[in-house]
């Protein structure tokens, strides 16, 4: 299976810091399937997952530093492919 | 409206793990204590080191200084990973304010030309020092014996490059945001005449076998070069319509009188140890006499630098009327063995 | 003196990226006073070939000031829990008293691996050529320091109430089967700075992290166990950093130059059998210790070993030219019985471990007959209602012997071949005129390796008939190990049990 179709996957914190992060993953990542465990929350979707800063600031009406992600993670399975100012993206490279 | 609260309450088997019962008495005891006495292991080690296939794993030969109990020391900051987290928080928070409100107002820029050049030729490039710094304290994180100092040396690892990484910031902040001034430091550390004493100096300790002579030594220099350029240039700055330069200056000051808190208890420690207090100041000694006047000359060659850019500091003068038994904190609680 | 403003330019900010790496491979210089060499002594001795340090990536990039920032928050909010729990007298509240021989097993074998590495990252911080993997590894150093610290605190509260955790550093120097987690990373430790990157942070923090820590901290969210499932889910977020760090130790290494894909591929074939071997514990942890289990070992190492990794990683890295490793083949095949072997072990053996162990009832035996339907009703569930059968009858049976090690990792020697499951699999090896027992293909492989390393190993069983370990005779040994009455034995009747069952009891008197 190539790069592209190989399941990537995000676990967070299920909080109410992080709503507005789960929400932003769901509207910007379409393929993303969403599982609640307690406490937990598994975004996971074929290839690749990306975070987009001013998606989350539209939700959070504030600013948000991509830095922050750090309280947000729990675990993840891929390659933190890109991690700037404005985006981060999970996927696998090969 | 106070009310208390009843509790059913279950004897408890013991108060704290066994080895600090057997250490102190069955009571409560501090976080730090229970998360730092008997942490290391101590014996049955399964392979010698590739490395260095004289040495076990953890070994007091790493080192001529030694104690009896490791734990005799404890630090007196009383950091363990948590509270040591927080205060470093607290202390980049105040430094982040301090940056911020420089760059705001663009008071770096705005700083009478001695002291820029200052911070331009003398004060970043100590980004470099800092760095040396750090490959030194993390050598004792592996190697010293015993959690307790061990900690001290991971924490003080982490502090360096906490140092550097702050003045980078008022490197970059200084070229406006850009990475010109790093690069002018850089240059500077490498081949400004006024920097080369230091640098060698860096070089030939972080070489050392002996990871607390190398931390030892270190803080000889730091022991001349944080009172002279930080907390010793604060007066002139205020009077000098530099004020920028105190502000970022205090964070480093207090930052060193954090660090001599330990070094200072396990200096103290080393020299009174009840088997190896004679060996230990003999020792302490020979890093005095190998390394104390290499630091002086050094540092020496900084003041002249500072004095260049800020004669009314009177800096080489300054450190020239520093006390022969002040040049190191320490020196002193050796007694005579110290050179 | 310049008393004007500057011109008004706006300020400019440096792209992340930048920021980051002139605060951290930026200050780093080339020495000229000193040799290289000098400096740096053991990045050249194990073959490894760097042509460009500056060809790391740093994937997570925090400075100091947000790496205190972000830590102080968390542990912030961990202490919090852990605070609340004691003062709730939460641990009332557990599944059952047994569920905590689990995180016995976790502070004596896990918690000092955690505090070996915040020690030999320190190592790489110190010795590794590149300032970026330098600070990385750093960084690492502080966190694993974390995690002892918060592991030590977190089950503080249970020591005050129950066996088993009062000596957990001594315990795991001397006791026979945390030689076990002890010889693994002695192995990672003893060994140089790029096979400890392979070892440790490839296969321990990424390989197989999930298998040894998902049933850990589940298990203590299904048990009840609020501040260790609290400790689980705050370390991830570091353990986040440590994954990554490994995946991009493995890949800049494999990048540099192909004479090192050899190297690297031996590295990942003996890192995955020793962690995998280690991971024997966790097996029979999750499929007996459990009061309310997760899921079984096997369901464990088909998603999480199986799935993600061989279906996942490595065929990321057959770009590469690593292959999965050797012996994994016979890691499958075993998924079915190596839980049933190890708790057997424990079972027979608790007598003289810092924790008690108990026979299935048959609730138990059923859940375990529906994970594993093929197996478990023909091989294992006999031994079991043998042990109900002699415990009905008012005793519990113990080995009375002591049990042959694997040179290499140091179990029993209790597996069986692949395609015998009735047969012992046992190995030998030849060194120096001595012969050498392993207990499988992989850890002959091992051993075959490097003898000169294994024949060093202090193997608890051998230290104990040498009289190296207390005396003759077993109280002697168990005087030596620091256990104390109800730590080892039989759970049903030992003073955990009856203080629960005395807490819980429903026949007492309203307010008893």
């Amino acid at each position: 299976m190539n790069a592209a179709l190989r399941p990537v996957s995000i676990d967070l914190q299920e909080s109410e810091e992080n709503r507005a992060l789960i929400e932003a993953i769901e509207a910007d990542n379409p393929e993303v399937t969403t599982r609640h465990l307690p406490g937990l929350i598994k975004l996971q979707a074929p290839g690749q997952i990306v975070i987009n800063r001013e998606s989350l600031e539209e939700r959070l009406g504030h600013e948000w530093e991509t830095g922050e992600f750090q309280l947000a993670i729990v675990s993840y399975t891929g390659n933190v492919s890109e991690w700037d100012d404005d985006q981060i993206i999970v996927k696998w490279e090969h | 409206m106070q009310y208390e609260l009843r509790h059913q309450v279950i004897p408890a088997k013991r108060q704290t793990y066994q080895n600090v019962i057997d250490r102190l008495g069955d009571q409560p005891v501090s976080r730090y204590l229970e998360g730092t006495l008997d942490v290391q292991p101590r014996e049955h080690f399964h392979y010698r080191p590739t490395w260095m296939p004289n040495r076990e794993l953890y070994d007091e030969r790493f080192s001529a200084l030694r104690l009896t109990d490791s734990y005799r020391f404890t630090d007196p900051r009383q950091y363990y990973y948590t509270t040591y987290v927080a205060a470093r928080a607290g202390l980049h928070d105040d430094f982040g304010k301090t940056l911020s409100y420089l760059e705001e107002r663009a008071l770096l820029a705005r700083l009478p030309a001695g002291w820029q050049a200052l911070l331009s030729s003398i004060v970043v490039p100590l980004r470099h020092y800092e760095s040396g710094a750090q490959l030194v304290s993390v050598a004792g994180a592996r190697f010293a014996y015993g959690t307790s100092l061990e900690q001290c040396c991971s924490f003080a690892a982490f502090d360096r490059i906490g140092n550097a990484q702050m003045l980078s910031r008022v490197g970059i902040a200084l070229g406006g945001g850009t990475r010109d001034e790093l690069e002018t430091a850089k240059r500077a550390w490498v081949d400004g005449a006024h920097l080369q004493p230091l640098r060698r100096l860096v070089e030939e300790i972080m070489v050392l076998d002996d990871w607390a002579e190398s931390l030892l030594a270190i803080d000889l220099v730091d022991s001349l070069v944080y009172p002279l350029v930080y907390r010793g240039l604060d007066e002139h700055a205020l009077l000098g319509g530099a004020v920028a330069y105190s502000l970022v200056a205090q964070h480093f000051s207090a930052w060193f009188a954090d660090q001599r808190k330990w070094i200072d208890a396990l200096v103290a420690t080393w020299a009174t140890d009840p088997e190896h207090a004679t060996a230990n100041r003999a020792a302490l000694g020979h890093v005095l006499a190998t390394w104390a006047g290499r630091a002086y000359s050094a540092v020496a060659a900084l003041a002249a630098a500072v004095d260049n850019h800020l004669p009314m500091a009177e800096t080489s003068a300054a450190l020239a009327a520093t006390a022969e038994s002040r040049r190191s904190p320490w020196a002193s609680l050796i007694g005579g063995a110290a050179s | 003196m310049s008393t004007e403003s500057p011109s008004a330019a706006p300020r400019k900010k440096l792209p992340l990226k930048e920021r980051y790496a002139l605060l951290t491979r930026d200050l780093d210089w080339e020495p000229s006073y000193v040799d290289r060499e000098q400096l740096y002594p053991f990045t050249r001795y194990e073959g490894i070939k760097i042509h460009d340090w500056d060809g790391w990536q740093d994937p997570f990039r925090l400075t100091v000031d947000a790496y205190s920032k972000y830590q102080a928050e968390k542990d912030k909010r961990l202490y919090a829990v852990v605070d609340g729990f004691a003062q709730g007298q939460g641990h009332l509240t557990l599944s059952d008293a047994s569920y905590l021989n689990s995180i016995k097993l976790f502070i004596q074998g896990v918690t000092p691996l955690e505090y070996a590495a915040h020690r030999h990252f320190a190592f790489l911080a110190r010795h590794l050529e590149g300032p970026a993997p330098r600070f990385a590894a750093l960084c690492q150093s502080i966190d694993e320091l974390r995690h002892t610290q918060t592991q030590i605190h977190t089950i503080s509260n249970y020591n005050k109430y129950y066996s088993g955790f009062h000596s957990w550093s001594k315990m795991h120097d001397r006791v026979w089967y945390l030689a076990i987690p002890k010889s693994f990373f002695d192995d990672a430790m003893s060994a140089g700075p790029f096979e400890f990157l392979i070892s440790i942070s490839f296969s321990f923090e990424y390989l197989l992290t999930n298998l040894l820590f998902v049933p850990f901290m589940s298990g203590a969210s299904f048990n009840g166990d609020t501040p260790t499932m609290s400790f689980g889910f705050s370390a991830q977020s570091d353990e986040s950093r440590h994954m990554t760090l490994g995946l991009e130790a493995i890949k800049f290494l494999l990048e540099q130059d192909e004479d090192n894909v050899p190297i690297i591929q031996d590295w990942v074939d003996k890192w995955f059998w020793r962690a995998y071997r280690v991971s024997a514990l966790v097996a029979a942890m999750m499929d007996y210790m459990l009061p309310k289990p997760v899921m079984s070992w096997k369901e464990a190492f088909e998603l999480y070993f199986e799935d993600q990794m061989l279906g996942g990683l490595f065929p990321d890295l057959d770009f590469y030219g690593i292959r999965p490793p050797r012996h994994v083949d016979d890691a499958i095949a075993e998924k079915e019985h190596l839980s049933h072997q190890v708790y057997k072990i424990f079972h027979n053996f608790s007598s003289v471990a810092a924790f008690t162990t108990k026979t299935p009832d048959d609730a138990h035996l059923d859940w375990l007959s529906e994970q594993y339907p093929d197996t478990f009703d023909t091989h294992h569930r006999p031994t079991w209602e043998k042990h109900q059968r002699v415990e009905a009858g008012g005793r519990r049976m113990f080995f009375q012997g002591l049990p042959q090690q694997c040179q290499v990792c140091q179990l029993p020697i209790s597996f069986t071949e692949k395609d015998d499951p009735g047969k012992l699999s046992f190995r030998r090896s030849e060194f120096r005129g001595e012969t050498f027992h392993t207990c499988s293909d992989g850890c002959k492989w091992i051993f075959d390796r490097e003898p000169e390393k294994y024949v060093q190993a202090w193997l608890p069983v051998h230290q104990i008939l040498k009289g190296d370990c207390g005396g003759p005779t077993i109280p002697d040994v168990l005087a030596w190990y620091g256990i104390q009455t109800g730590d080892n034995g039989e759970y049903t009747g030992s003073p955990d049990e009856q203080f629960w069952r005395a807490w819980h009891d429903p026949s007492l008197k309203h307010g008893e």
